[in-house]
């Protein structure tokens, strides 16, 4: 790669770019401050009404149990049970509670059940993996412009297995009506949240011939926790990607016009440099704003593979720098994808195991969103193998750029020792080259490091209780906006930096000292006659 | 050992803060933790209090109070003081609620006390538990601990049954809380709700009567306020934190926790524990408790106290409300407290053969039927002299 801005650019002027970058990176951690939690839950008691003739119900799509049936139960009195069939049971659990309407900024809802088994009385201790068959029908509703509500209309309906574990503490001495310890059980996830209310219907049917249920203890109440993003949280999300798309369009227009105005044509890193930044912009795209208008079940998948591709080509540009600054190339012949195909493929290998993953879970919640991969055996292995296989590939991949990195800082250690033989301006050039790969080093390792601390203390920082009312600072929101705001400051800057530089190579090396230092090179030294240079170097350095 | 008393909104939070942190940690503070609505203290205080406790509540719970249809009217409501009266007609929709956890707080004790001498026998009258709760005894700690840590269960479970119209999600709070609600990103928890909730109801009570420091009245006040909130933070305590990863293809770049209530079972098996090593104080000259033995360690908040010896519950005392242990089945092998000999206080006791046909080898049908064997063994029962 020809001289960069980087090079050439002052340190007056670096700086104070540098320091635009981190005022925009403190704005963006700013920016976190306003926002509320990524997400929040609200945890629903369902409520349990008695369906009196449930074989007319099963077919009919239009019969809807609400929270106001006409006959409901609590299933930890006995005697309200008695003569009760377990078809007759259906759990009526109305989204969102507390005369609350969802907004369509909330974007996705994932529903979690919670069953709670007690232990009774002269009862065998259950098999602790039991498997459920859960019958759940989902309606929507939205409100009217007077403040009512329409009818429920249909929206989804699958009977779905799913496993809950559950264990018994054998301590206790008095078993009767003590809990099981269960896992939870996700039921469904929703790609989107176009409608105002939805409503959950879920039948636990009992069949002994068909094995449904046939493990499942007395339950006494039924929860569904509810996740939804927070409006709030996705209005400054949006905002944040409104804002950085167009500066990053304006940004690689700029370095394309700057590319084209050399003659010659592109190099590999300029194209790797203008691609990564267009993956970027597709991932800025705020096509969040679509979603208030129209239904999109699609938009979990598609910022998976929005976030997904811009992820491959970040890896790969990594790969592709540090191969383009290893000082020595083989060949005469480079510039061309095909050098790196091996650790090109690693990434791809990976990337389309998770896609396809991903894919397999959330393509096929699009038809049903009480779909999940994990439930069959079959689904599990072919789930973990993609899972794993993507794992591998990851591996691989680092050993591959752990190699190249170390590859460049061996020749650049013996470089570095020869410098002081080269003439001045092939020092200079090489001095531009070790500069180059050092500074893009520094700020990679920088920004990944922020990257894995912020999400290990969002995790660490969720997982605890809180229950201080004083403390309004949402750690988990500043980090999302700080960390996205990282990688587009990063992108940008890289952009910027790494441009062809317009600026004249003096003939004459000897006159830049001062304080506008510049990088100077042999004006007719072209890179394809790298090689022969270095060979006349090592050739020189053994005369000597 | 000196105990410490403050009541700034300070030291609540730290304590608040520290909920499911190390228990040992917390400073023994007794706190008279103001709650959210005023309560005309001096107008509540020249009011007689002789109307039981709302305690009472839960027994006269029953089906027709179940569900929200028919809400009861503050006026009928048994044992509420004046200012547990107003908050009935703040939050008429939590009544319902509050009875319910009064309820599964006396079917709690019931069952946790069944086999010691004091059966937690309830009473057909206005103090349910009898003249015994007056003594400030290990049992009214517990049974004040229980009641409350049934209230706070009750509503946090009722917040999220969608009975009740202010809860820690809903559009009705107080304007300063407009800014929390943006899309809901400010919904609190349920749990933290029911605490603060039952934090006014319970503790409204105690604190409306003002007595002298240091005498006995006050010291059972602040004992009261003590294992009050001892049982709401049970309900913590025995809490679980859940998480969820829900970021791309499900990995945990987005992670959502939330607090899982435990089965009113649980909490009622801590709290015994917390009966079993509940602590003695005494109310000093300046108004605070203080240890009697001051070689045991420092109760925490979340640790019961008392004042005085539990009375004697082997024989029967009207004056005391101990009904005595004449008459109740023991078991003859346990050497523990349900044996015939702890249990009948010495007396002996009586052995009866009889036949009992029993239900064996069930097996539970979901959802609602249990087929059984039935199976018939004799065996001895033993009733105290």
């Amino acid at each position: 790669m020809p001289g960069t801005i980087l090079e050439n650019l002052s340190g007056k002027k670096l700086s104070i770019l540098i320091s635009v970058f981190l005022i925009c990176q403190l704005a963006c951690f700013l920016l976190g401050l306003i926002a509320p939690s990524p997400a929040t839950t609200q945890t629903i008691l369902a409520t349990v009404c008695v369906d009196e003739n449930p074989l007319s119900s099963r077919s009919a799509t239009d019969k809807w149990f609400t929270r106001q049936c006409s006959k409901s139960i609590q299933l930890s009195d006995p005697k309200a049970t008695i003569g009760l069939d377990a078809n007759n049971l259906v759990f009526v659990t109305e989204m969102p509670l507390l005369n609350l309407d969802y907004s369509r900024w909330q974007q996705n809802l994932v529903g979690i059940l919670q069953i709670d088994m007690v232990y009774q009385n002269e009862q065998k201790i259950l098999n602790p993996m039991i498997e459920l068959t859960l019958d759940s029908r989902l309606a929507f509703s939205d409100k009217t412009p007077n403040g009512g509500k329409t009818p429920w209309k249909y929206y989804s309906h699958a009977e779905e297995k799913r496993y809950m574990n559950c264990i018994f503490e054998e301590r206790v001495e008095e078993k009767h009506g003590y809990p099981y310890n269960c896992t939870m059980v996700a039921l469904f996830e929703l790609g989107s949240l176009f409608h105002d209310y939805y409503l959950l219907n879920l039948r636990m049917p009992y069949n002994y011939t068909t094995k449904k249920n046939i493990d499942l203890g007395k339950v006494e109440d039924v929860y569904l926790h509810t996740i939804y993003m927070n409006g709030g949280f996705t209005k400054v999300w949006v905002s944040l990607k409104t804002v950085f798309f167009p500066i990053l369009l304006s940004i690689m227009t700029w370095f394309w016009h700057r590319v084209h105005k050399l003659n010659r044509k592109p190099v590999l890193l300029e194209y790797m440099l203008i691609s990564l930044g267009c993956t970027l912009a597709f991932l800025n795209l705020p096509i969040e704003f679509l979603s208030l208008t129209f239904e999109m079940p699609y938009m979990l998948l598609l910022s998976d593979i929005r976030q997904g591709i811009f992820y491959a080509m970040l890896l790969s540009f990594w790969l592709i720098f540090a191969g383009e600054h290893m000082l020595i190339q083989e060949h005469a012949e480079r510039n061309t994808l095909k050098r790196y195909w091996k650790h090109l493929s690693t990434i791809a290998v990976g990337c389309l195991c998770l896609l396809i993953f991903d894919l397999c879970e959330r393509g096929v919640q699009l038809v049903n969103p009480f779909y999940s991969i994990w439930v069959t055996p079959v689904g599990t292995n072919l789930a973990l193998a993609f899972i794993i296989l993507a794992g591998i590939s990851a591996g691989l991949y680092f050993l591959f750029l752990c190699y190249m990195i170390w590859r460049v800082f061996k020749n650049i250690s013996i470089k570095r020792s020869v410098l002081p033989s080269m003439s001045q301006a092939r020092r200079l050039h090489y001095e531009g080259i070790i500069y180059r790969f050092n500074f893009l080093m520094l700020t990679t390792l920088i920004c990944a490091a922020v990257t894995i601390i912020s999400f290990i203390l969002s995790q660490v920082d969720e997982g605890q209780d809180k229950w201080d009312e004083t403390m309004d600072l949402e750690l988990s929101s500043i980090i999302h906006t700080g960390v996205y705001g990282m990688w587009n400051i990063y992108i940008c800057a890289m952009l910027i930096l790494y441009a062809p530089s317009h600026k004249q190579w003096p003939l004459d090396p000897n006159c830049s000292d001062g304080e506008e230092v510049e990088f100077s090179r042999i004006p007719n030294e072209s890179a394809s006659n790298e090689i022969s240079a270095l060979t006349s170097l090592s050739a020189k350095t053994s005369i000597d | 050992m000196r105990l410490k008393c403050t009541s700034t909104s300070k030291t609540k939070s730290s304590i608040v803060r520290r909920f499911n942190g190390t228990m040992a940690a917390l400073p023994f503070v007794f706190c008279i933790l103001v709650g959210g609505i005023s309560i005309n203290i001096a107008e509540a205080a020249r009011r007689q209090q002789t109307n039981g406790t709302w305690m009472r509540m839960g027994m006269l719970f029953d089906d027709n109070m179940q569900n929200d249809q028919g809400l009861p009217s503050c006026k009928a409501l048994p044992g509420l003081s004046p200012g547990q009266r107003r908050l009935c007609q703040l939050y008429i929709d939590h009544m319902n609620a509050v009875a319910f956890g009064a309820k599964h707080a006396l079917t709690e004790c019931k069952h946790q006390f069944h086999n010691r001498r004091w059966n937690c026998s309830i009473l057909d009258d206005i103090n349910v538990f009898g003249p015994v709760i007056f003594i400030a005894s290990r049992e009214a700690a517990f049974a004040h601990a229980l009641a409350s840590a049934g209230v706070s269960h009750a509503i946090s479970r009722a917040c999220r049954d969608g009975q009740l119209s202010s809860c820690g999600c809903s559009r009705m709070g107080r304007p300063k809380d407009l800014k929390k609600d943006w899309v809901w990103g400010g919904c609190g928890d349920n749990l933290e709700y029911g605490y603060k909730f039952t934090q006014s109801f319970v503790d409204v009570r105690e604190k409306e009567r003002k007595f002298k420091r240091g005498t006995r009245e006050q010291g059972r006040v602040l004992m009261n306020l003590h294992n009050n909130e001892a049982g709401r933070r049970a309900i913590i305590k025995k809490s679980k934190v859940t998480c969820k990863c829900h970021g791309v293809s499900g990995s945990c770049s987005l992670i959502t926790c939330w607090q899982q209530l435990a089965t009113f079972r649980e909490v009622g098996d801590y709290l015994r524990d917390k009966y079993d090593g509940a602590t003695e104080v005494r109310v000093n000259r300046r108004g605070r408790l203080q240890l009697r033995d001051p070689r045991v360690t420092i109760p925490t908040a979340y640790d019961l106290v008392y004042l005085e010896d539990s009375p004697n519950y082997c024989v029967k005392d009207d004056i005391t409300g101990s009904l005595g242990t004449q008459g109740r089945v023991c078991n003859r092998t346990s050497p523990d407290i349900d044996g015939c000999n702890l249990l009948c206080c010495g007396r002996g006791y009586n052995t009866l053969k009889s036949v009992i046909k029993e239900r064996c080898q069930c097996k539970f049908k979901w959802c609602c039927q249990v087929e059984c064997k039935t199976c018939v063994r004799t065996t001895d029962v033993h009733t105290c002299k």
